[in-house]
């Protein structure tokens, strides 16, 4: 019996320390009469909006309180989390959507309790941003993405015509997606192989399969292909930089990258390692989805906003098309201009 | 003996105990989390978390294991959203919007989770596959099912949106009564709740789930129909993942193939930690219900005061272990 | 240097509402068997749990070797030379014997900085210890494949591994055949000449009187007393047990058998090794005993007529029609009820109430017209059953696993007289049970039969089936050998026909 009043005693304890412990530990729980936002992310463990977090809480110093919390990847976990805000009473409210469509329920809640709300990085429908004029978007535009590895791809081929392997003129390429149904997979597929028409390059699609973003499975997509089809392949196009290194592994084991046997290969992000290899010369080139600028803008937005203010050029440093839209642009990326985009990065 | 008598009252109530504590912790952090906004968005979060939990520890009580509950939540979230759309919306699932009266994609949904309930029950009671295993081969069948459904031409992935009012009030309306507003959805669990109560303590079904979880053998020889009952319980347990999914398509307005992802882990937690004993054989419904509302109250309050999502899950998976070890006590002390 | 190798003295211990013990003593002398003896309940798994730490005494003292003791856990116990040999053994029955002898102290060997585990030295050790109390059995055999008896015989090993000098027996010989008895009595009387002492916790009169040297006798947690055993006979001990005079081991038969209800034609069963075409008939009111060794195949005959298990060939008639009984529900259909060997495994449910346990095999019978259980109906039937069959129990809301054996029993004789039976089938009702709590089922059984059941009742103990049958059948190795008249059975009439099978 005893031994079970400890139990209980050090169960309740050790909770109620545990929350204290928590609380401390959070760095945004400074004082002052900052305007308070708060921003729902729709998964911490994304490498890309890890970046546009980070820049949010940095240029946050010194000018409001802001809270980012983790949406878990679950529209209800983010529903949720946007509640909360809304009964914290925060000034202006950042939403990284999970899924798209269920942004016009989080329009109405704001709407109801009047707090203004910029979506992030994941586009809201046309007619859900036309629900309220205190609705704004910061993006890039995926097309622009998939346009710009096309672009990279067709300036290759130009420069190398030998590089068609069947001697043709006709480029052979295999596609790695990203999940499917995700509006950055389907858009950057879709206008990679628009801009390579657009460009003049005739093209034909050998396989497509989905690597779910993952490096792992991108290698293992890309083994696959290079056992089915072999010397046919002339590039690979894969929706992120993640799947592109995999393939880069699958090409690599399959004797590519040395004794002059290449294979151009794009991605987009321009992650850290993605870098590393443009500078092995095994990745081709890569788009830069700018996190910083991302991070600049959403949070000079919801400052505007939070203090009342009507976004304007001048008073968030980024031109606000439509009344609602933020559009960083992105860039592309090869071994040429590598080191200064990273350094700007 | 008044002391003891104060430990037992412990240990016998630890889960209260551990709820109280921690939103007066929560609340002397931050006095104002006190207010009937939060009260009413943790009794709404709970609602289908409820739901589905007092479906998941019905296995549990069988001494079985449901991993499907997440993945049934997932599809028939799409399921009804897919049949929910208004006509208007430009991005429909199917080329016509099927425009069915509200009831009906409803009925359906709580159909489709309470027959991949039927495969769990007939795999688990015919093959005699031990329910981790039979329930992990519906889980990834049940997703697989889900995505080639989302997948359909015109849909193609794409996440569902545009559903009638007349569907998500369920999720998001609420009953008036003038003094005070009762979310529909609260009203829904809180009956919902009512009635497994009664499942679970006065029908014929209930006292045999008890039987079979605390002794197989002794409930064979009785002459407990066990294949029948057990079948039974995973077809109910389906039908609550069902309105479960419901209510997550209603409540964001919206589904796709990856909602109740890992729901199965936090139903078994909550039941675990609201006293369901996972060897089988114990459990009780407002037991569950206050392990539901631990969890919550950890997500909404902890967020609420600001604390790191990191935080929040040590503090998660803290939760478990001491409840389960200051229950598992209650037994021993008992011996 | 005391006299006594363990003195527990005036130890009481109370558990909310209920004194368990009160002023207890034992003195044990080193080198001897004692017999601890009480019906279940009398306080002695108390009084051995506080020697082993298991529970705190609220009063009185360990004494050991003359200094006073603190046992905290079992594991001190067993430092100081006190071990336990459970009446139901949990080996690790995937391993060799050896490793379950050592089991978490295996004897080790350093190769460099590595420590495995050194077999060779386990298994001399495992021989050597097997020697010393003389049993025969190979380290490196899988307990799995062993005897009950073997079992216990490495338990015993492993108390003397320990250097034990105080070694608990609890119902050492409940589930031994005659011979394995004897060599246990051999065990006992090597390590009795070692010193070693021994507390002997038995319901078995014949062989506590055998082997102990001296009886102490509990009695609802009160120490009734200590006597040399041979200043005392069975009927002297049962009264000091039982607290009265027990002038009869069984009740007056009063049934009287009538019509047949019951006929079963070359019963054989699907598993090779099982029974063989086994025929006899069960008349109404009449109990139909059956003996024979175990591992007789009778458990398997009378679970095939509960449909638990499966027939190759045979016939069953119940009142001269013949029916299909494929599972435990056809025969509750047929108004058959089973009360199984294994209480615990296969009877109660031990986290249930009592209520619970005792309408579980008929729930359906207590739904009201929406369907939900009227528990106001179930209350009062188990009331009903708790006072006809005056099982002890606080209220019907206890669980059922907080009851002694005996009244645990009762719940689940309670638990299928609520179905309704006509033929009941009891297995070993009274294994388990103490004296006073058997006559009590007798009783029941008795008045079962005079009331027109027809019980069938498997019973290893000969006293039993002479004392209660109106015909024995006895069987062996799976084959029917005889269906005997009471009247003219003896032991040695079973006996020769039980072991007619043994080739």
């Amino acid at each position: 019996m005893k031994k079970a009043w400890k139990a209980a005693m050090l169960a309740t304890f050790a909770v109620g320390t545990l929350v204290m412990a928590g609380c401390g530990s959070d760095s945004t729980s400074g004082s002052g009469d900052l305007p308070q936002v708060g921003v729902a992310i729709y998964k911490f463990d994304d490498t890309f909006m890890s970046g546009v977090r980070a820049r949010i809480d940095a240029d946050a110093k010194g000018k409001a309180k802001v809270d980012i919390v983790d949406s878990q990847n679950s529209q209800p976990t983010q529903n949720e989390k946007v509640d909360l805000f809304l009964n914290k009473k925060y000034k202006a409210i950042g939403v990284n959507i999970v899924d798209r469509p269920a942004a016009g329920g989080i329009i109405d809640k704001a709407k109801a309790a009047n707090v203004p709300v910029v979506f992030l990085n994941r586009e809201p429908l046309k007619e859900d941003m036309a629900k309220w004029d205190k609705v704004y978007y910061v993006g890039a535009k995926a097309e622009q993405s998939g346009e710009m590895q096309g672009k990279i791809l067709a300036d290759y081929f130009k420069k190398h015509p030998e590089a068609y392997k069947s001697n043709d003129n006709v480029l052979h390429y295999v596609l790695i997606k990203g999940e499917p149904g995700h509006q950055d997979a389907e858009l950057r597929s879709k206008y990679v192989i628009e801009s390579l028409k657009n460009e003049g390059i005739q093209v034909q699609e050998i396989a497509q399969d989905t690597a779910m973003w993952d490096r792992v499975k991108g290698q293992e997509k890309m083994a696959a292909f290079l056992s089915s089809y072999g010397d046919k392949i002339d590039a690979v196009i894969a929706n992120n930089d993640d799947m592109a290194l995999g393939a880069i592994e699958a090409l690599k084991a399959a004797g590519y990258f040395q004794n002059g046997k290449y294979m151009p290969v794009v991605g987009v992000d321009a992650t850290a390692p993605a870098v590393q290899a443009l500078k092995d010369g095994t990745l081709l080139g890569t788009v830069l989805n700018n996190a910083k600028k991302q991070g600049d803008a959403v949070f000079n937005l919801m400052f505007v906003l939070a203090k009342g203010e009507t976004p304007t050029k001048e008073n968030t440093g980024f031109e606000i098309v439509d009344k609602q839209y933020i559009w960083v642009p992105y860039e592309i990326v090869t071994k040429e201009n590598a080191d200064q985009i990273l350094g700007d990065k | 003996m008044s002391g003891s008598r104060v430990s037992k009252f412990m240990t016998q109530n630890a889960i209260y105990i551990v709820l109280v504590v921690l939103v007066a912790a929560i609340s002397i952090y931050s006095p104002n989390f006190l207010s009937m906004t939060s009260f009413r968005d943790i009794l709404i979060q709970s609602s289908p978390r409820v739901i589905i939990a007092l479906g998941s520890a019905m296995i549990l009580i069988t001494a079985g294991c449901d991993l499907s509950a997440g993945r049934v939540v997932g599809l028939t979230a799409v399921v009804s959203a897919s049949l929910s759309q208004m006509p208007s919306y430009p991005h429909p699932f199917f080329e016509q919007a099927p425009n069915l009266p509200t009831f009906l994609p409803i009925i359906i949904a709580i159909a489709v989770g309470a027959c991949v309930g039927l495969v769990s029950g007939l795999i688990v009671a015919y093959l005699r596959i031990v329910p981790f295993i039979a329930t992990l081969g519906t889980m990834v069948m049940t997703y697989g099912v889900c995505s080639l459904y989302f997948d359909m031409e015109p849909n193609n992935s794409q996440p569902i949106g545009g559903l009638r009012p007349e569907f998500t009030v369920f999720g998001s309306g609420s009953l008036d009564l003038g003094f005070v507003t009762i979310p529909y959805i609260v009203i829904i669990a809180a009956v919902i709740a009512f009635v497994m109560w009664i499942v679970y303590n006065k029908t014929v079904l209930g006292k045999n789930m008890f039987a079979i979880g605390g002794n197989p053998q002794a409930a064979v020889v009785s002459g407990i129909n066990v294949a029948a009952t057990l079948i039974a319980i995973y077809v109910i347990a389906g039908a609550l993942y069902g309105v479960g999914g419901i209510l997550e398509a209603a409540r964001t307005g919206g589904a796709t193939n990856n909602y109740g992802n890992m729901y199965e882990l936090d139903a078994i937690a909550a039941a675990v930690v609201g006293g369901v004993s996972v060897t089988g054989g114990i459990g009780t419904v407002p037991g569950i219900i206050a392990g539901v509302l631990i969890f919550t109250v950890i997500n909404y309050g902890l967020t609420f005061v600001g604390m790191g999502p990191y935080w929040q899950l040590i503090i998660k998976g803290l939760i478990i272990v001491i409840a389960v070890a200051v229950d598992v006590r209650k037994y021993l002390a008992r011996k | 240097m005391s006299e006594y190798i363990l003195e527990m003295q005036h130890i009481t211990k109370s558990f909310p509402g209920v004194k368990a013990l009160n002023d207890v003593s034992l003195r044990l002398r080193p080198g001897s068997v004692h017999a601890l003896m009480g019906e279940n309940g009398a306080g002695k798994s108390t009084l051995m749990k506080c020697l082993f730490g298991i529970y705190k005494q609220d009063e009185g003292q360990i004494i050991l070797d003359g200094e006073q003791v603190e046992i905290s856990d079992s594991r001190t116990a067993l430092g100081l030379g006190i071990s336990m040999i459970h009446q139901e053994l949990y080996p690790v029955l995937q391993q060799t014997v050896m490793e379950n002898l050592w089991l978490g102290r295996f004897p080790l060997k350093s190769y460099g900085p590595l420590k495995l585990v050194d077999h060779k030295k386990m298994k001399a050790d495992t021989a050597a210890l097997f020697k010393e109390i003389d049993v025969d059995i190979d380290p490196e055999e899988l307990a799995g494949n062993l005897s009950v008896s073997k079992l216990q015989s490495i338990e015993i090993a492993k108390a003397v591994s320990h250097h034990s000098r105080i070694i608990v027996m609890d119902e050492p010989t409940s589930s031994l055949t005659s011979d394995e008895v004897e060599h246990l009595f051999k065990i006992i009387n090597s390590l009795k000449a070692k010193g070693v002492a021994i507390i002997y916790i038995s319901h078995k009169m014949e062989e506590i009187l055998r082997i102990s040297d001296e009886v102490t006798i509990m009695r609802d947690g009160n120490y009734i007393g200590t006597w040399p055993s041979d200043e005392l006979t069975t009927d002297l001990i049962i009264k000091r047990m039982v607290g009265r005079e027990m002038t009869q081991l069984f009740p007056e038969k009063t049934n009287v058998p009538g019509e047949e209800v019951l006929r079963v034609e070359n019963m054989t069963s699907i598993r090779d090794h099982s029974f063989k075409g086994v025929n006899f008939s069960l008349r109404k009111g009449e109990v139909l005993g059956i003996g024979g060794l175990v591992g007789a195949q009778r458990t398997e005959v009378i679970e095939a007529l509960f449909g638990l298990r499966h027939l190759a060939e045979g016939k069953i008639f119940i009142h001269g029609k013949e029916v299909k009984i494929r599972s435990p529900r056809d025969a509750k259909k047929h108004h058959i009820a089973l009360l199984t060997e294994e209480r615990r495994a296969t009877g109660i449910f031990p986290m249930l109430n009592i209520v619970d346990n005792n309408t579980m095999a008929c729930m359906p019978k207590y739904r009201n017209k929406v369907g939900l259980l009227n528990d106001r109906l179930r209350e009062i039937d188990t009331d009903e059953g708790v006072s006809s069959l005056r099982i002890k129990t606080p209220d019907t809301q206890t669980r059922i696993q907080s009851l002694s054996g005996g009244n645990q029993q009762k719940v689940l004789i309670s638990r299928w007289l609520n179905t309704n039976p006509e033929i009941l089938l009891l297995d070993e009702p009274t294994r388990g049970i103490d004296v006073g709590a058997k006559y009590e089922i007798y009783s029941i059984i008795n008045r079962l039969a005079t009331q027109g059941k027809s019980v069938i009742m498997i019973s290893s103990e000969m006293s039993e089936l002479l004392g209660m049958s109106d015909r024995i059948m006895v069987m062996s190795n799976g084959i029917m050998e005889g269906i005997l008249d009471a009247k003219d059975a003896t032991e040695e009439k079973i006996m020769e026909l039980a072991t007619a099978g043994l080739v």
